[in-house]
């Protein structure tokens, strides 16, 4: 005769509860110069330790002196780019001309804002030319809050990215030569150069950058293309060489 | 949510402990002396675990005297700073760690300097010209960032040691009540009234 | 780790090593003292560094000072960089289950009569060394270190260029980090002498 007890296992009520977000890696990077700008993202696009895929973009050109960058959480970021550009057809549907780079911030602002209570979880980045022909790059955070600078790096590799600029593009830690002083603007060149090292040196030290990288360059109205002459494979996305023009450059990031 | 700082000059060290003993809202005793004198020329302002605080502190004490007994001269400020340290270090890593935070202030007549030492209970020692423990530190620090002078004589010390106390009394919640004060310099150590 | 704060790095010249600290030491978000140095001598050509708590930097210096002077005394030389460096991770791997806080960077050149080659090497808190043929970075400020020396590191820099680099990727990085910076000190060590340096920085 054999007899055994059940244990019963308590049960308890359990509560779930949905993640409307994730973290898709990426970094993103934008550098004014005086006539122009340049808006960089890798196009890795990964979830944990997963890639998901090597080529998701990351920048959108919005206007033909306008483009976005968006980096955090993919969905959101594609659907935020989205509903910009439908704001901005409207626009142009109601006064027959694109909308200006410093409204186009102060839209992005209102539109995050408004979903200050369940954000759009993205950091974006905006970069273009102004009305008086200058490049400007505008930062937000996820809630709306922004700021125009000459640079700035966000996303996943941002703290490997930023202190470097700091150095190379505000010239931190750095005295001039006596009588002398820090250039306030970098030439086209130099800046496309320091925009692809920096993603080779975060796709070096962080698992989630990597794949290519995309550099979109607008210069402005009546600017040349001196600087973009030396580089390869650069591509025109604007059909006619009056107003502001927009370039994009890719290159092939490591992999691994 | 005692409070204790202290400050070097000219040739002497000064240390401040407030004197009030705190247990949950009540107010235990006014007239605590947190302050040791571990040698002629060496004294000790703790402050921490009530229990931990007076067993360390008369545990050092003894062997402090003890040393000096043995070898008939006392310890260096920098020599018993080193061995409160390894003490503090080695008790944090027993069963049993002592929660005590001191601030050590010696003269050392052999370089006719005077020492200040900050340490907390984990072990972190670091030598100061002036120093601050509890939530007074807060205010005090910045306080001292702008009037501490190196070279300020015992009176005008006093007199940034009393700015420190109004701060202290003026800008935290608790009152501290009264501080004791005590000086070491090359004639020894004495008790100020403030 | 973030409870005293600093950062370390080290990086290989032609001929020569840096090393480099910043100054901080903190409680938490207080700043306690700017004159807190983490890395020492061991002997005249190997450099310690160590980040992490605090009162493990000084107990380790202590117990380092201690097994190496224990080494000269029995072998009757000087140690070399790579045996510091699996003594530094052997005493670190002795607490596997109980650590110091701390995570040190090894910098030096080895003996003479070996070329005078440079080295360096970073371990984890448990001792598992990193031999490194470029640069190593530990501390609070580490991925900004990363990110900058990635940048501007090059291989065979002479000592004076190695310094720079060393410093400028120092300086910027703490500069981004709460928890380090208020001045640095640089130490260039080359076959024939140890150029020391302090550094003044950022004070917020």
């Amino acid at each position: 005769m054999s007899h055994y007890t059940r244990t019963q296992s308590q049960q308890h009520p359990t509560q779930r509860q949905f993640n409307p977000y994730t973290e898709n890696g990426g970094t993103i990077l934008a550098i004014a110069g005086a006539d122009f700008s340049v808006i960089a993202g890798d196009t890795r696009q990964s979830e944990g330790y997963s890639i998901q895929t090597r080529y998701a973009p990351k920048v959108f050109k919005l206007t033909d002196k306008a483009v976005l960058a968006v980096n955090g959480f993919a969905a959101d970021g594609n659907m935020f780019v989205k509903k910009v550009k439908q704001r901005l057809e409207w626009y142009r549907h109601a006064h027959s001309k694109d909308m200006p780079l410093r409204s186009i911030a102060r839209l992005i602002q209102t539109m995050l804002y408004a979903q200050r209570f369940f954000p759009y979880y993205v950091y974006n980045i905006l970069g273009g030319i102004e009305e008086d022909g200058t490049g400007a790059v505008y930062s937000f955070d996820p809630v709306g809050s922004y700021e125009r600078e000459a640079c700035r790096a966000a996303g996943s590799a941002q703290s490997l990215v930023q202190p470097f600029l700091d150095n190379q593009i505000y010239f931190k830690n750095q005295t001039p030569v006596l009588g002398t002083s820090h250039p306030t603007h970098l030439p086209l060149r130099h800046v496309v150069q320091l925009v692809i090292d920096s993603f080779t040196s975060a796709t070096e030290r962080h698992i989630e950058v990597g794949d290519g990288v995309e550099l979109y360059i607008i210069l402005a109205r009546g600017r040349g293309t001196q600087g973009l002459d030396s580089f390869k494979d650069v591509q025109e996305l604007t059909p006619h060489a009056e107003g502001e023009r927009l370039f994009v450059l890719r290159r092939e990031l490591k992999k691994d | 949510m005692e409070c204790q700082f202290g400050l070097s000059g000219n040739g002497y060290v000064l240390l401040a402990a407030s004197t009030t003993a705190v247990r949950s809202i009540v107010k235990m005793k006014h007239d605590q002396d947190n302050i040791k004198v571990l040698g002629p020329q060496l004294i000790m302002s703790y402050s921490g675990e009530p229990g931990d605080t007076i067993q360390f502190a008369e545990y050092i004490e003894r062997n402090i005297r003890l040393y000096q007994i043995r070898n008939f001269h006392a310890l260096r400020p920098s020599s018993a700073a080193s061995w409160l340290r390894r003490q503090l270090a080695d008790s944090l890593r027993s069963r049993n760690p002592y929660a005590v935070n001191i601030l050590l202030g010696g003269y050392d007549n052999a370089t006719s300097k005077p020492h200040l030492y900050w340490m907390d209970y984990l072990g972190t020692l670091t030598n100061q010209p002036y120093a601050a423990q509890g939530y007074g530190s807060y205010f005090v620090l910045s306080l001292l960032d702008r009037y501490h002078n190196p070279e300020a004589s015992l009176e005008e010390g006093l007199e940034t040691l009393r700015r420190c106390i109004d701060e202290v009394e003026k800008r935290l919640v608790v009152s501290q009540g009264k501080y004791i004060v005590k000086v070491v310099d090359k004639d020894g150590v004495r008790v100020i009234e403030l | 780790m973030q409870y005293n704060g600093g950062s370390i790095v080290a990086m290989v010249g032609k001929n020569c090593v840096a090393i480099a600290s910043d100054l901080r030491l903190g409680n938490q978000a207080l700043t306690i003292a700017t004159d807190f140095e983490k890395v020492f001598p061991i002997t005249d050509r190997i450099y310690l560094g160590m980040a992490g708590l605090a009162t493990d930097v000084l107990t380790l210096r202590e117990r380092f000072r201690f097994r190496v002077n224990m080494y000269s005394i029995k072998e009757e030389r000087e140690i070399e960089p790579k045996t510091l460096a699996q003594l530094v991770s052997s005493t670190l791997y002795e607490r596997r289950f109980g650590p110091y806080f701390i995570e040190p960077i090894i910098a030096g050149l080895t003996d003479s009569s070996k070329g005078s080659q440079p080295f360096i090497a970073s371990a984890d808190l448990i001792g598992c060394l990193n031999f490194a043929k470029d640069f190593v970075v530990v501390g609070t400020a580490e991925d900004k270190l990363l990110g900058v020396a990635e940048g501007l590191w090059e291989p065979d820099l002479e000592p004076e260029d190695l310094f720079e680099t060393i410093s400028q990727t120092l300086l910027n990085a703490v500069d981004r980090d709460a928890f380090s910076g208020w001045g640095a000190v640089v130490h260039v060590i080359t076959p024939d002498k140890v150029i020391t340096r302090t550094l003044k920085g950022r004070m917020d």
